[in-house]
């Protein structure tokens, strides 16, 4: 009994001190390390929620980009598609171009210019024969006829003494001269075109055809084929 | 009596401050020393109050049964049988036990204690 009460606590005491920390150390670890695991769990669900928000957000991305690519590919086709119409629509072009060009030709909105013929169309020398001058000088329905014979055969501009005719254009008599779209003009008359040079002479030569009427008439006719003939257009001011 | 309280404060706080990590594959064995530990301390109570008191025999047994414990779990992870169980029912039921009989010497003294009170 000396033993114990020299030191600060007996052995026995020493002993269940032992025990109790081991014990509390035990506990206390243990409370610690499921602390921690609560904590680890709560931090777990947390990140699977963020994951889930991330891979929905993932999954819309993608879906969008399968979109995109699909408008691409669409837009890519109608480019392809479009293409295609334009090469076409180039190889109609050069016909359209050739065609608004032969229109306007047709409508006397630009000069014209090329190879083509010239027709002149006097009044016979006086004849005390005729009684009648009307016989023997041109008529403006001479000057129809030939008109009318080269814009037949092909003549892709016609201008009488230098004025111009388009669709509308109107020739009227009053007189010894004609009138062509509020122009007068006096013989002789020079109807020129612009057109394939043999197509017209032959059309104007033809047997029984325009020229053999206008001798009949005792009209003098020149025909010239000439590879410059120049005219303007309606619109110029002569 | 301070001093094992003392203790119990002083393991606790090492304890919760000692930041070391164990596998989760060892958390088994942990709750079986948890277990055990208790199972002893109130064994000890119970031999206490019930006069057979023997700090050698408290000692070893409280080392022993958590070494024990944890050798069973141990071998039971290592068999794939489920034998830490067997040692935390074991526990349970000892657990129990010891404190039915702690409560009951308690009572026992309280009674007693009241009596010589009123026999005075």
């Amino acid at each position: 009994m000396k033993r114990p009460n020299k030191k600060i606590f007996s052995r026995k005491q020493f002993v269940i001190l032992i025990v109790f920390i081991s014990v509390g150390f035990i506990i206390g670890y243990s409370y610690d390390l499921t602390k921690e695991k609560r904590i680890a769990g709560k931090v777990d669900s947390q990140q699977l929620v963020r994951e889930d928000v991330y891979r929905e957000e993932l999954i819309n991305q993608q879906e969008r980009n399968k979109e995109l690519s699909e408008e691409v590919d669409q837009l890519q086709q109608s480019i392809r598609a479009n293409e295609k119409l334009l090469i076409e629509g180039q190889e109609h072009a050069e016909q359209y171009v050739k065609r608004a060009e032969d229109l306007r030709l047709y409508l006397g909105d630009i000069p014209s210019k090329g190879k083509g013929v010239r027709v002149l169309l006097e009044d016979a020398a006086y004849d005390p024969k005729h009684a009648n001058p009307n016989d023997y000088i041109v008529h403006e329905s001479h000057v129809f006829s030939v008109i009318n014979e080269l814009k037949i055969a092909g003549a892709e501009a016609i201008a009488v003494n230098g004025k111009r005719l388009n669709a509308n254009s109107y020739i009227r008599c009053t007189g010894p001269v004609i009138v062509v779209d509020g122009q007068q003009f006096p013989a002789p008359f020079i109807v020129e075109a612009v057109g394939e040079q043999k197509t017209l002479s032959a059309s104007l030569n033809l047997r029984g055809g325009i020229i053999d009427q206008l001798l009949h008439d005792n009209i003098v006719v020149t025909i010239e084929e000439n590879d410059n003939i120049a005219m303007p257009s309606t619109n110029a001011e002569n | 009596m301070w001093l094992p309280l003392l203790g119990l404060l002083l393991g606790l706080a090492l304890g919760l401050l000692t930041d070391m990590q164990i596998p989760v594959v060892y958390q088994n064995y942990l709750s079986i020393a948890v277990l055990a530990a208790l199972d002893t301390l109130l064994g000890g109570i119970r031999a206490q109050l019930q006069g057979v008191y023997d700090d050698k025999v408290f000692v070893t047994g409280f080392f022993f049964n958590v070494l024990l414990a944890a050798g069973l779990a141990f071998l039971g992870v290592h068999l794939g049988v489920d034998l830490y169980l067997a040692a935390i029912f074991a526990f349970g039921v000892r657990l129990f036990q010891n404190i039915a009989v702690i409560r009951r010497i308690l009572l026992a003294k309280w009674d007693a204690h009241k009596n010589t009170a009123k026999n005075k």
